[in-house]
């Protein structure tokens, strides 16, 4: 037991792992609707969208990049997903794949030009993710989809008992990246880019190779992200994507990654998105203002980055 | 021979060697400037036009102002992704100040600056106590501070605001519009800081390598705080500019709209990512290309929509061309040497 509890406290998912918990049970006493199915399932089915946002730049973190451009992405991902279907009648399969993959060559450009031109990353993913959102205003002229196929729509809106049908995606996702990055060759070099690039550089690893990979798979997360939202929605807004930046950052960094690159925790991740939608549920349960969903964001990331650093200065001393 | 003039055009920039690299950025930027004025006006007659001319004008000056305050943060190595929630916060606080407590312009606009100090402070405290990256403090304290402003203000803009204060932003000396001799006037001031204080040299040093900054006896903790106080207090004349422009305190006015210009300006005009290299002159006229793309796009009809498109394409080509002068100018040195 004395072990268990040592290796949990050790962990930086701890703190917040005791924050869900003790919020959850708050709440429940502050107010019964939050343990009603549908609360639950309302709380989970937005926990879906952040899930694959967090991830989308997880994984840029863990190569020591980060992608500006994951809302921009997402967002045009939406668009073309719903504009496949609503003004070409695509069946939804093939728009999601074709919407996925269009999500995949955006990242690829992104790691591309990061690549080739020697550009910082940040600055990079800035220029895209104007030219992303511009592609998505320009095709839109700031009006959505609408009709969508009602298939798609009845999956996003579907649950069993408290579970949307929605939570099946970031599950098998979350799956994948976890068996990637602790089992996989192509995963572990990208930890040990991030980790430090120079070194990895002499060990063999091919650094580039690594980047592009990572903005591919944040290209695809992303996308995902935004195909879920569209299901979520019921339509396509061209707005889908417009708040994504604080919480892409927000969660892998309250989950513990570094932003030095080469150490993320998937469910650390996992942990913090369920502690930031609890949040919200908890602020739209309360009836309090929703701005100050955005104040306590801040004033989240911040605790979280500052008992990271204290407990990383502990640790060093033992 | 070759090596150490290399590192004296990088690092000490009043050498001839420097000014000769630094120079030529700001003529191949105001080259391509030329290209678009007589590209755009004489696609568009309507661009030349006076009525155009003062709007290019007025934004401009806003731009600049924005494109500053980060790059006093760049100075260091370090960014401020909170600029635009100064931003909005100077504006809802301006408008308060003015509508609701009625205090007279000028004490309005001083505490203004001051509350956008204050923020900056913050920002630089929780950076220098925490030794946290400044990208990750500032994506927190933006977030707090849209949040505070809009838990204070629920969101509702204040359009009681003095009329002089819109008459001002309207004015011009001459053909220069007043706005635009303010931000000229914050950029002769940052020119002197940076280039004849002991002050703005030590900033430029904490950001080339704040290390050998520190062996040398320059408080770099006290530096990082000072350029984000500084960037504070020019995001909040901006704010002020933006609010005296619009005529109206607005909510949604500056925020997120403020991330990529703030970026844009200054990289383009040569400032670099990586800390100790800024252009005063570089900045002013990056935001002026931005300032010429948009206006021109709309002048030729082109649309609001695809704007955003052609900004970002704008932005990569120009820091390649950027990219492509400088390593060619290197080699000339090399080659000269």
């Amino acid at each position: 037991m004395n072990r268990i509890l040592s290796f949990a406290i050790r962990q930086q998912w701890s703190g917040i792992l005791a924050g869900v918990i003790v919020g959850g049970i708050a709440l429940s006493f502050a107010t019964p609707q939050f343990l009603s199915e549908f609360n639950w399932f309302v709380m989970l089915r937005s926990i879906c969208v952040s899930l694959l946002v967090a991830f989308s730049q997880m994984v840029m973190l863990g190569v020591g990049q980060m992608n500006l451009s994951v809302g921009a992405l997402g967002g045009l991902v939406a668009i073309i997903v719903g504009g496949l279907m609503d003004a070409w009648g695509m069946p939804p399969l093939p728009a999601i794949l074709i919407a996925i993959a269009a999500g995949g060559a955006a990242g690829f450009i992104n790691g591309w030009l990061t690549v080739r031109t020697g550009i910082n990353g940040f600055i990079v993913t800035l220029a895209t993710a104007s030219a992303f959102a511009g592609i998505n205003t320009g095709i839109t002229r700031a009006i959505p989809f609408y009709n969508l196929p009602p298939e798609f729509v009845a999956f996003g809106n579907g649950r069993l008992g408290p579970f949307p049908y929605l939570l099946i995606i970031p599950l098998i996702v979350t799956v994948l990246l976890a068996v990637f990055f602790s089992r996989v060759k192509t995963g572990r070099y990208m930890l040990a880019v991030g980790g430090n690039a120079h070194a990895a550089q002499l060990s063999g690893i091919s650094v580039p190779r690594a980047i592009i990979t990572a903005h591919v798979i944040s290209g695809l997360t992303a996308a995902a992200a935004g195909v879920l939202a569209v299901a979520q929605l019921g339509s396509a807004q061209p707005s889908i994507g417009a708040e994504w930046l604080v919480i892409s950052f927000a969660a892998p960094i309250i989950g513990g990654a570094s932003l030095a690159g080469g150490s993320i925790s998937i469910l650390g991740t996992v942990i913090a998105v369920m502690l930031i939608g609890l949040i919200q549920n908890a602020m739209v349960l309360l009836a309090v203002d929703p701005y100050w969903v955005t104040f306590l964001l801040g004033a989240l990331i911040l605790t979280a980055v500052w008992i990271n650093r204290y407990r990383a200065y502990r640790m060093g001393e033992d | 021979m070759t090596s150490t003039d290399q590192v004296s055009s990088t690092h000490r920039p009043g050498t001839p060697a420097g000014l000769l690299t630094r120079g030529s950025t700001q003529f191949g930027l105001f080259v391509i400037l030329f290209i678009m004025w007589v590209v755009f006006s004489s696609l568009a007659p309507g661009f030349l036009s006076r009525f155009n001319l003062n709007s290019v004008g007025r934004s401009v000056a806003i731009d600049i102002v924005v494109g500053f305050a980060q790059m006093v943060v760049l100075a260091t190595g370090g960014m401020n992704l909170s600029v635009g929630a100064i931003g909005v916060c100077s504006v809802m606080t301006l408008g308060y100040l003015l509508q609701m407590l009625g205090l007279p312009i000028p004490v309005a606009i001083l505490l203004t600056l001051g509350l956008g100090g204050v923020l900056g402070w913050l920002n630089g405290f929780a950076i220098t106590r925490t030794g946290v990256n400044s990208f990750i403090v500032t994506l927190a304290t933006a977030s707090l501070f849209t949040g505070a402003m809009l838990i204070f203000s629920k969101g509702v803009p204040l359009n009681g605001l003095p009329p002089e204060l819109g008459a001002f932003a309207k004015s011009a000396v001459g053909r220069v519009p007043s706005l635009a001799i303010v931000a000229l006037g914050i950029g002769v001031a940052l020119y002197v800081l940076f280039k004849h204080s002991v002050l703005g040299r030590q900033i430029l040093a904490a950001g080339a390598n704040p290390r050998a900054a520190e062996m040398s006896g320059v408080p770099v903790d006290r530096v990082i705080v000072f350029v984000h106080v500084l960037s504070g207090v020019l995001a909040a004349a901006a704010a002020i500019m933006l609010t005296a422009k619009n005529g109206a305190a607005l909510p949604g006015g500056a925020g997120d709209d403020w991330l990529l210009p703030s970026f844009l300006a200054p990289v383009i005009g040569g400032t670099s990512l990586a800390g100790g290299l800024i252009s005063v002159v570089g900045t002013i006229f990056g935001a002026l290309l931005v300032s010429t793309i948009r206006s021109g796009l709309l002048v030729l009809q082109i649309g609001n929509f695809w704007l955003q498109l052609f900004l970002g394409i704008f932005l990569l080509c120009a820091i390649l061309l950027e990219r492509y002068r400088s390593a060619l100018s290197v080699r000339a040195q090399t080659r000269a040497a």
